[in-house]
């Protein structure tokens, strides 16, 4: 009896949720499989039927302009140094904000919150316009006050990349910022003034207490962030417009998007999400192993 | 002593300096946004620094809300962005509980899958998406749109709310319920109120979702009396004639509302006074 | 606030949007949706048409609706295979080709008698695989060498001229070593607005079959003289985008820019005396530089049919009118495709429309075939790696056929 309850109130509390979810991202999501399997392209596009697994072998084995192999390796480094900035620069700025002794915090926060809040297609022209060689405000800066040599932001493929890393660091910090300010509400004083007691060092008091208690609710936010950062198809796009210079700033979404929307190759993009999916699959999978996102911490 | 009242003072000026360049960083280009609204003849860059161009003139707002329906705009938007909060923060508290504190089959599964609706390149999803919501009549509708945003910001929001009360130990529910609480009680009297500041981070971000969204808006909502500010936005675009100067005042204007909300919602982010004084 | 209470506020909003959901405007009337990327004030010029539409025919609700380029058209390929979709697409006539081959347009010729389609200047409707698929309200989107009449009195008819006033007007008055002000600027980065160079030395996209003809003589010295333009007269900015030349121009530091017909009442409104010339002649070959010329105009959703068919074509046929194109063309300086509106004396007069239907005349028209797409695309990064110095005007010909010809393959399996 207390077991029939004990599920009864489990249902309760999350099936709502999930009804939606699965209501919403079933069908689209088998169709996609479906159409994975399919030939469905400009000319079939509406008598297409199941090939194989034919546009997976086209995307490992068939050249591509740009390279897939290079394209992949650019979307990981694109993820993990957009994470690191976003985490590190998102949870000291929380650590710095929630200390007592700092006073107008309300004011530093609304600040750092702005790019989270700003339209994101108006700001990231901004920034294109902001690394322009010529007229560009970051050049500007960099010459007049540091003396430096303008940098040709745009148009080689190794700077236009940081380029579009810097947009997206700042557009991402904000975000990562605030879970960190509310994760860091859950940790009691006492044990910080339990620590001070010890004579623990500032290195020891966030390696052994922040840390851990901030964990459960940054791994959900790094794990997502990543996902979102993988997918994220405009800011690169927006910054190198469309993939400038000479398509050497593309990310896997930009062949989705192309795939599909250019060239009309359906059955060929539905594939190359289902690679995508799997990659980011698998990195969840570990990653919550590693980091145990999915037990309680009591 | 004395040596420690000098690093505190180090350590505190560091923090101001970290701040306040971080700060600027931030608002640098949303000023130069703000700038774009101000500059006649829908300049969207310009070859000076100045932030107040010397032709600087504030038409762009009057037009926006004499000339163009961006007031519709922003109330479509807010009934929109307040419902999906509303839904986000219900459905992801709750949710959120079920999985931090019960052990059930297909538990890992089920947080799992909430990872997987975010894994898809939602280019691919357009298509069936939209099949979908032909079928179920949801094409035009604010019920549609409100499902399709409460179902992009679930997964994070209930991980997210999952984690925070994981954080919060067990032993204050078994207090709740020696005194007396039946489960439900203990959830929303006890539970809740902890979780103030994870509460604040979905309503933030499911609000976030549904205010800036624009791909699956565009293909939901054809009825320019349904539109959202997004949509709004865009119809200032055009390849290659663009009006700028509108874009950039209703982007600031976009603006305003969340960051009004941020400072409203603030005050429980960093409550840090219920765990503290609660646990002690 | 209670549990209940925030229960009680969410249910009823709840029930309100799905009450405004299924309330629906115009109830009974025959409801036509145009889709269109114009600009705004394209857009305001339909509004207005379509309300005296309206008036004329209060059965009909018509209404129009802004889609960016690209949302437009995978917008509308979603809700046409869905059986959706609007009743009419406006935009320019490359989307004929992959919306027939998708079957999602329907043949107009049918709609409409003889004598009507007669009327139109031939370049203004637009046939694929025998079949009309698109009627043009427009010619143009087709690119013209505008210039500050502060700087420039008289425009330059070849490319020595183009140079030798672009060297002129070319300045560093600081003193910095950088230019203040320069003769030319254009988005030259994009391949669309490389295309009249490539054709004034001779080249072209693609030949009659559709095949690519991009590795040519036309195609290396049409790169070489833009990289000419940069790097030994130096009359062009080192890097420059749409915005960025859009605001040199705007900003008086340019004295002349390539840019389209879209974008000549910006300048106007941003208070530059401008003037509007047909690109010049490269000497060497004896040919003008021809832009790519498309007209813009509506085709039908596939889906449409029965009694709603003779309301579109009623409409379609209203909007390309006589009297409603020329309100067009005297409001955006547009080239109208109504035959008779070429005698029209307003329109033989305008400086501007007179020097835009000359280059109208030398322009070459845009492909319809989907396969432009591919073309496009594997121009791009080859000619921007010629810019940036990676590789010769040579091997980027050559690598963009080889491209083109790959991709289009792809496309066709």
């Amino acid at each position: 009896m207390k077991n029939w309850r004990h599920n009864a109130y489990v249902f309760f509390l999350v099936a709502p949720a999930f009804v939606i979810l699965i209501g919403v991202v079933i069908y689209p999501f088998l169709y996609n499989i479906v159409l994975s399997l399919s030939n469905m392209s400009l000319a079939h596009i509406r008598d297409w039927k199941i090939i194989g697994f034919q546009q997976y072998t086209k995307i490992f084995t068939e050249p591509s302009q740009p390279d897939f192999y290079v394209v992949f390796l650019k979307t990981i480094i694109w993820t993990v140094v957009n994470l690191f900035f976003h985490v590190v620069i998102g949870v000291s700025l929380a650590l710095v904000l929630n200390q007592k002794e700092i006073r107008g915090k309300a004011m530093f926060r609304t600040l750092l919150v702005l790019p989270w809040a700003v339209p994101q297609l108006i700001v990231a022209l901004t920034w294109r316009g902001m690394f322009n060689y010529e007229y560009g405000s970051i050049n500007l800066i960099l010459t007049q006050w540091f003396g430096m040599h303008p940098i040709a932001w745009l148009k080689s493929p190794l700077e236009a990349f940081i380029a579009v890393i810097i947009t997206n660091v700042w557009l991402g910090f904000p975000f990562m910022m605030v879970i960190a300010l509310g994760a860091l509400q859950s940790i009691p004083h006492d044990l910080y003034e339990a620590a001070e007691i010890d004579g623990a060092s500032w290195y020891h008091k966030l390696k052994n207490i922040t840390i851990p208690l901030i964990r459960p609710v940054m791994v959900p936010a790094i794990t997502l962030g990543t996902i979102w950062t993988f997918n994220n198809l405009n800011i690169v796009w927006l910054v190198s417009n469309a993939g400038e210079p000479s398509d050497q700033t593309h990310l896997m979404v930009s062949f989705v998007y192309k795939a599909a929307f250019n060239f009309y190759r359906y059955g060929y993009g539905a594939a190359l999400s289902m690679v995508i999916f799997v990659v980011l699959l698998v990195f969840s999978l570990v990653f919550m192993r590693k980091t145990k996102a999915t037990e309680a911490v009591y | 002593m004395n040596n420690d009242k000098s690093k505190k003072i180090a350590r505190i000026s560091a923090s101001y300096i970290v701040l306040i360049i971080f700060s600027l960083i931030a608002l640098f280009p949303v000023v130069q946004v703000f700038t774009i609204s101000l500059r006649p003849a829908d300049r969207l860059l310009s070859t000076s620094l100045e932030i107040i161009p010397k032709d600087a003139s504030l038409n762009t707002y009057k037009i926006l809300f004499t000339e163009r329906p961006f007031f519709l705009w922003l109330m479509n938007s807010t009934l929109i962005a307040v419902v999906v909060t509303l839904t986000g923060v219900a459905l992801a508290s709750t949710a959120g509980y079920g999985f931090s504190r019960f052990r059930f089959v297909g538990k890992k599964l089920g947080l799992l899958s909430l990872l997987v609706t975010q894994m898809f390149p939602a280019t691919m999803l357009l298509l069936p998406m939209y099949i979908m919501l032909v079928k179920l009549h949801l094409i035009n509708t604010y019920l549609g749109i409100i499902i399709m945003y409460s179902a992009t910001a679930l997964p994070f929001c209930i991980w997210q709310m999952k984690g925070y009360y994981d954080t919060i130990p067990m032993s204050l529910e078994e207090a709740g319920r020696i005194d007396g609480c039946n489960q439900f009680q203990t959830f929303y009297k006890i539970i809740f109120p902890l979780a103030a500041p994870a509460l604040v981070i979905t309503a933030l971000f499911s609000f976030m979702s549904a205010w800036t969204e624009y791909v699956v808006a565009a293909q939901i909502l054809q009825d320019t009396d349904l539109w959202t500010l997004p949509l709004g936005l865009k119809s200032f675009e055009a390849n290659m004639g663009s009006e700028w100067g509108l874009y950039g005042a209703a982007s600031v204007i976009v603006m305003i509302p969340v960051v009004l909300l941020f400072l409203s919602l603030s005050k429980w982010l960093v409550s840090g006074l219920t765990m503290g004084s609660v646990k002690g | 606030m209670t549990f209940k209470q925030t229960a009680l506020i969410f249910a009823s909003i709840l029930l309100t949007l799905i009450g405004l959901g299924c309330a629906s405007k115009g109830d009974g009337k025959i409801r036509i949706t145009i889709w269109h990327q114009m600009r705004v004030d394209e857009r305001l010029i339909l509004e207005s048409q379509l309300k005296r539409f309206m008036v004329l025919h209060p059965e009909v609700l018509a209404e129009q609706l802004y889609k960016e380029t690209e949302e437009l058209r995978s917008g509308f390929i979603v809700a046409a295979i869905a059986g959706q979709g609007p009743e009419l697409v406006y935009g320019p006539s490359d989307q004929v080709g992959p919306f027939q081959v998708m079957d999602i347009i329907m043949p107009l010729e049918d709609l409409f008698d003889k004598q009507y389609l007669d009327g139109f200047n031939p370049k203004g409707l637009t046939y694929y695989k025998g079949h009309l698929f698109q009627i043009a309200d427009k010619l143009g989107n087709h690119l013209t060498l505008v210039y500050n009449k502060k700087f420039v009195q008289v425009p330059p008819q070849t490319d020595e001229e183009l140079i030798s006033l672009g060297t002129k007007l070319t300045k560093d008055t600081s003193g910095d070593g950088k230019a203040d002000q320069y003769g030319l600027v254009w988005n030259y980065t994009e391949p669309f607005f490389f295309i009249p160079f490539m054709t004034g030395f001779g080249g072209w996209v693609m030949d009659t079959s559709g095949t690519p003809t991009l590795n040519t003589k036309g195609m290396v010295d049409g790169l070489k003289f833009i990289q000419d333009l940069r790097d030994k007269y130096k009359i062009i900015p080192s890097e420059a985008d749409y915005n960025i030349a859009d605001i040199l121009f705007k900003d008086g530091r340019a004295a002349m820019i390539i840019n389209g017909d879209w974008s000549w009442s910006g300048y106007q409104k941003a208070g530059i005396d401008i003037g509007v010339a047909p690109l010049p002649k490269i000497v060497s070959t004896g040919l003008w530089c021809a832009p790519m010329v498309s007209p813009k105009g509506f085709s039908v959703n596939i889906n449409v049919t029965g009694e709603k068919k003779k309301w579109v074509a009623e409409l379609l046929k209203y909007l390309t009118s006589p009297e409603n194109e020329f309100e067009t063309a005297k409001e955006l300086n547009t080239m109208p495709t109504q035959k008779v509106l070429y005698e029209n004396d307003y329109i033989k007069k305008n400086e501007i429309l007179r020097n835009s239907q000359m280059q109208i005349d030398r322009g070459k028209l845009m492909p319809v075939v989907p396969e432009m797409r591919a073309i496009w695309d594997s121009m791009r990064p080859s000619y921007q790696a010629v810019l940036n110095g990676e590789n010769t005007p040579e091997e980027a010909a050559r690598e963009m056929q080889r491209n083109a010809l790959q991709r289009i393959r792809e496309m066709n399996e």
